[in-house]
């Protein structure tokens, strides 16, 4: 479920959002819950509150979120994992108890950086303080199953800087941790600066230092690097976020929410008054869709999986693909990369090797279609 | 309209000096086009002419302008501009009984305007001064009428001053044409004598023929025969260009128009070619028909294996209009299938990829431009090497020669030294040096055709601040201490990276190529080593490093469809590029073997 309100936009995000000032928020909630209604699956096995900063919301606007929610899915009996995504400045005792009440199991909180002049240049609205403040105000509200989004490799960042950092964080003990080398993407202000040559960006030996590093540390504390990105204790890997990378089925709500669904997937329309307008008139708010044929599914299959340390079953994957020819065209791309030492074979499975690990795209990217 | 009142006339011009501003005031003046239909330079009709400032295909238009209380048929045969469209302005030339000689009244005389100039000087032509630009505060006429004198012995003191921008005595232009302009001769009923200076291809209307008649008269339905390729076909439509093409019953001799049969076949057509009535058996072919001379040869592949045939057709439809460019079938170990491409120069060949790219929509891998070159084999026979990876090892020839030209280079004074500098530097040998005017020189060299297409004609644009002019004519092959320059992929020779050049330069040569490669070949999953080679020794080495980190950071489920479509461009611009052994090479890499940047 995508809320599309921030308290300031990030200079470097490229997920769809706005500022929340002058805002119909509670509009927004109503639309929400009117999409959910007609096209939620009742009983989901896993429930992501994204955006946007779904923290940003009243308790009153969160209850009625939920709750509606709630009376449409039956969620609260069905869902394994529900998680809702927070900034630190939107997050206190008080809205986490209210968030434990309200069904929600498992807390994001986005940190981003531990040093106050990488925050003011990702225009971050919150200090280094408050990330610490509203982790304790999280456990305090009764949370356990709580993520930290980190980003590393910006400029000015140090491995030095990190050795410290990054166990800092692991010490207020998140059972889960999102470190993401900081990407340039289309369409925002990094990008433009980057372009304009207002910013640089790490040379790539200091970005694969500290993507070895992070790698290390986190390992060092006991968190399996499941996916390129996202580390955890056994146990603890989101399950939300496995989906994707298994290529499985989900229901996107809110604006610019993406669905894929027996095997089409569809995007709503990006900004607020369009999809809201849709919504209440009843009509569909897709802006895309697409169907991939069979060798297209297998392809983009593998590129998914194999951001994944438990990397792919080729068997597996060609029955979600459809995939019935006699010759497996994603293994004929494996072969080489086999014996190259990018990738290899597990009891049964192919992963990225070690070596392959940080090079994910340029070898996923030969599986593509 | 008969033959006394018909004029037909060039222009010409060096590039910039004002040829297609002064034909759109010509046009607007006699009512051809109205005002509120002008559109600049509406007589460049291929968008990639009005981009580039220059004429690449000579067009014609009909214009009526009254004289004396007379009128008069005027038929503007335009000419491109550049050195490497010398046939086609001969042919358009051809066409004409005289030629507006236009020159910009502060930059002066360059060296096509010279070029071009002879060749209407040769073909007889009633030449006409004019100067433009005149309007502006740093032109200096008299001393640019001087220059044209002591270039080109034209007698210039009563040149027109015009401002072709602002349409300041371009009336003048047009009644000095009526005047001085001999109106055609010829018999309207003679046999008919046609000359086809130019054709073009509809894809609705096949082949257009542009024709200058000489003798006769072609009806509309007439059965038509081309006299060098013996075709006969009927003329379904005959017209002129005023400036659209416009229906008419009959050409008569004098004039110049059109002919549209449904031509589909598109060989059958040549530029300098005769058209008759099928009838008529023994008439004279109009002269000065050759095959045009390729002195620059350069391959075109296919990026997708699958449009060999699509470039072919492609090839087919440029080469009618353009009879200048030949092309046939090629293969290279590391690029496939394609055609090997004969062009009169650089800016043809350039012209004629940027075509192919835009009306043809073929993405190609283009290889570095050649020279062709002669080497004598030990039984006394002769061979043409069109392009360096075809050159045997030494020992299976006695000689090899290269074509060398003769430079003639047009500047300001101050710039001599420097010009005299890149010509030694390009192996040239000093033939001469004259003074056109108390500022203007022009210094003549000898030097091989293969520096000039290395980087000799950038070199001289950036020595001379853009002021230098370059003209040149083959004159001679001259053998030298030539050597092919291979380059090496991961230990694998590239046929199409390799090139010949004298053995002094090879080293040097070898070491440019291979930091232009670095530079252009993308970084792989491995290391890319590169090597520049003479016979079996080593002369420089490159390497690229392997890529070390490519992740995206992210990848959730409404990240998914956007990034995989961001990583399918990136795959889709790989298959542009072509795979030897396992190294991507891009297009523009195959262009390093050039100097210049």
């Amino acid at each position: 479920m995508h809320l599309p309100f921030c308290a300031a936009k990030c200079h470097y995000c490229d997920f769809y959002s706005i500022a929340a000032e002058g805002q119909d928020v509670d509009g927004t909630v109503d639309a929400v819950l009117l999409e959910a209604a007609r096209r939620a699956p009742r009983a989901p096995r896993t429930v992501f509150f994204g955006g946007g900063t779904p923290s940003l919301l009243s308790i009153e606007q969160l209850t009625r979120l939920l709750d509606g929610l709630e009376s449409i899915t039956g969620f609260r009996e069905s869902s394994v994992e529900t998680t809702l995504e927070s900034n630190p400045e939107s997050m206190d005792r008080e809205k986490a108890e209210a968030l434990r009440a309200l069904g929600v199991g498992r807390l994001s909180i986005g940190f981003q950086s531990l040093e106050p002049a990488t925050l003011e240049l990702f225009g971050r609205v919150h200090g280094v303080e408050d990330s610490f403040r509203a982790f304790e105000a999280a456990r305090a509200g009764g949370f356990e199953e709580i993520n930290v989004d980190l980003i590393y490799a910006a400029p000015g960042h140090s491995p030095e800087r990190w050795a410290v950092d990054l166990p800092h964080v692991l010490a207020l003990g998140p059972r889960h941790v999102s470190a993401y080398a900081l990407a340039f993407e289309e369409e925002t202000l990094f990008s433009k600066w980057l372009a304009e040559g207002r910013l640089e960006a790490q040379p790539e030996e200091r970005e694969l230092e500290l993507f070895e590093q992070t790698h290390a540390i986190l390992a060092a504390h006991g968190f399996d690097s499941y996916e390129v990105s996202n580390f955890a204790p056994k146990g603890h890997e989101c399950r939300h976020n496995l989906n994707y990378w298994a290529n499985g089925a989900y229901c996107g709500i809110g604006p610019s929410a993406v669905s894929h669904i027996a095997g089409r997937r569809a995007g709503n329309h990006k900004a607020l008054a369009p999809w809201r307008k849709a919504v209440q008139a009843g009509k569909s708010a897709e802006a895309w869709d697409e169907r991939l044929d069979p060798r297209g599914r297998l392809g983009e299959s593998w590129w998914l999986g194999l951001r994944l340390r438990a990397g792919v079953d080729p068997a597996a994957l060609r029955e979600l693909a459809g995939w019935t020819a006699p010759e497996d065209p994603a293994l004929a791309v494996a072969r080489p990369l086999l014996e190259e030492g990018l990738l290899e074979e597990v009891d049964g499975r192919i992963r990225l090797s070690a070596a392959g690990l940080p090079l994910a795209d340029a070898i996923s990217l030969a599986f593509l279609a | 309209m008969d033959t006394k009142h018909i004029r037909n006339f060039s222009i010409i011009a060096h590039i910039d000096h004002g040829k297609s501003t002064l034909a759109d005031r010509m046009l607007e003046l006699t009512g051809a086009v109205e005002l509120r239909d002008m559109q600049a330079q509406l007589l460049d009709d291929m968008p990639l002419e009005r981009e580039r400032g220059i004429t690449i295909k000579a067009h014609a238009v009909t214009i009526y302008h009254v004289k004396d209380g007379e009128r008069y048929q005027l038929n503007l045969i335009d000419t491109p501009g550049h050195v490497d469209f010398n046939y086609e302005v001969q042919k358009s030339l051809q066409a004409c009984e005289g030629a507006v000689l236009l020159v910009d009244a502060s930059q002066g005389v360059e060296a096509q305007t010279v070029a071009n100039a002879y060749l209407a000087i040769e073909e007889e032509l009633e030449i006409i001064p004019v100067l433009n630009k005149v309007d502006l505060a740093h032109a200096r006429p008299d001393e640019i009428a001087e220059e044209i004198e002591n270039s080109l012995a034209i007698e210039a003191t009563d040149a027109i001053h015009i401002s072709a921008k602002t349409g300041k005595n371009v009336n003048l232009v047009l009644d000095t044409i009526v005047d001085r302009v001999p109106a055609p001769t010829g018999d309207p009923s003679a046999p008919l004598q046609a000359l086809i200076f130019d054709a073009v291809y509809d894809e609705y209307r096949g082949v257009i023929v542009y024709l200058r008649i000489f003798n006769g008269t072609l009806t509309k339905r007439d059965l038509t025969r081309m006299v060098k390729s013996g075709k006969q076909y009927e003329a379904v439509e005959i017209g002129r260009f005023s400036p659209k093409m416009t229906p008419t019953d009959t050409l008569k001799a004098g004039e110049v128009g059109y002919v549209v049969s449904n031509i589909k076949k598109l060989g059958d057509v040549k530029v300098g070619d005769t058209l008759t009535l099928a009838k008529f058996r023994d008439v004279e072919p109009v002269p000065g028909y050759e095959e045009p001379q390729h002195m620059v040869f350069a391959d075109f592949y296919p990026t997708n294996p699958g449009d060999f045939e699509h470039l072919r057709d492609a090839l087919e439809t440029l080469a009618l209009s353009d009879s200048s460019l030949s092309f046939f079938p090629e293969s290279s170990d590391a690029l496939g299938f394609g055609f090997r491409c004969g062009f009169l120069g650089l800016l043809h060949m350039e012209i004629i990829q940027q075509r192919l790219e835009r009306e043809h929509d073929i993405d190609m891998i283009q290889t570095a431009p050649s020279v062709t070159y002669r080497i004598s084999l030990a039984d006394g026979t002769e061979q043409e090497i069109h392009s360096p990876g075809q050159l045997p090892s030494p020992d299976h020839f006695e000689e090899l020669r290269e074509p060398i030209v003769r430079a003639s280079m047009m500047m300001p004074v101050e710039y001599i030294g420097a010009v005299m500098q890149i010509s030694n530097d390009h192996r040239g040998i000093f033939v001469r040096q004259e003074h056109l005017s108390t500022t203007r020189v022009n210094l003549v060299f000898d030097i091989p055709l293969a520096e000039i297409i290395y980087d000799f004609y950038d070199k001289l644009k950036s020595s001379t601040r853009g002021y230098g002019t370059l003209n040149y004519d083959i004159i001679d092959f001259k053998a030298d201490d030539l050597v092919k320059l291979k380059i090496l992929v991961n230990g694998k020779e590239v046929d199409a990276l390799s090139s010949i050049v004298h053995r002094s330069q090879a080293e040097y040569r070898g070491r440019q190529t291979l930091k232009k490669l670095r530079k252009e070949i993308p970084r792989h999953l491995f290391e890319v080593r590169l090597q520049a080679g003479v016979g079996s020794k080593i002369i420089a080495r490159e390497s690229i490093a392997a890529l070390r980190k490519d992740v995206t950071a992210k990848c959730y489920g409404g990240d998914i469809t956007r990034k995989r479509k961001l990583l399918e461009k990136q795959k889709a611009g790989k298959r542009r590029m072509r795979q030897v052994g396992n190294v991507d090479i891009p297009q523009k890499a195959f262009l390093s073997v050039l100097g210049g940047e």
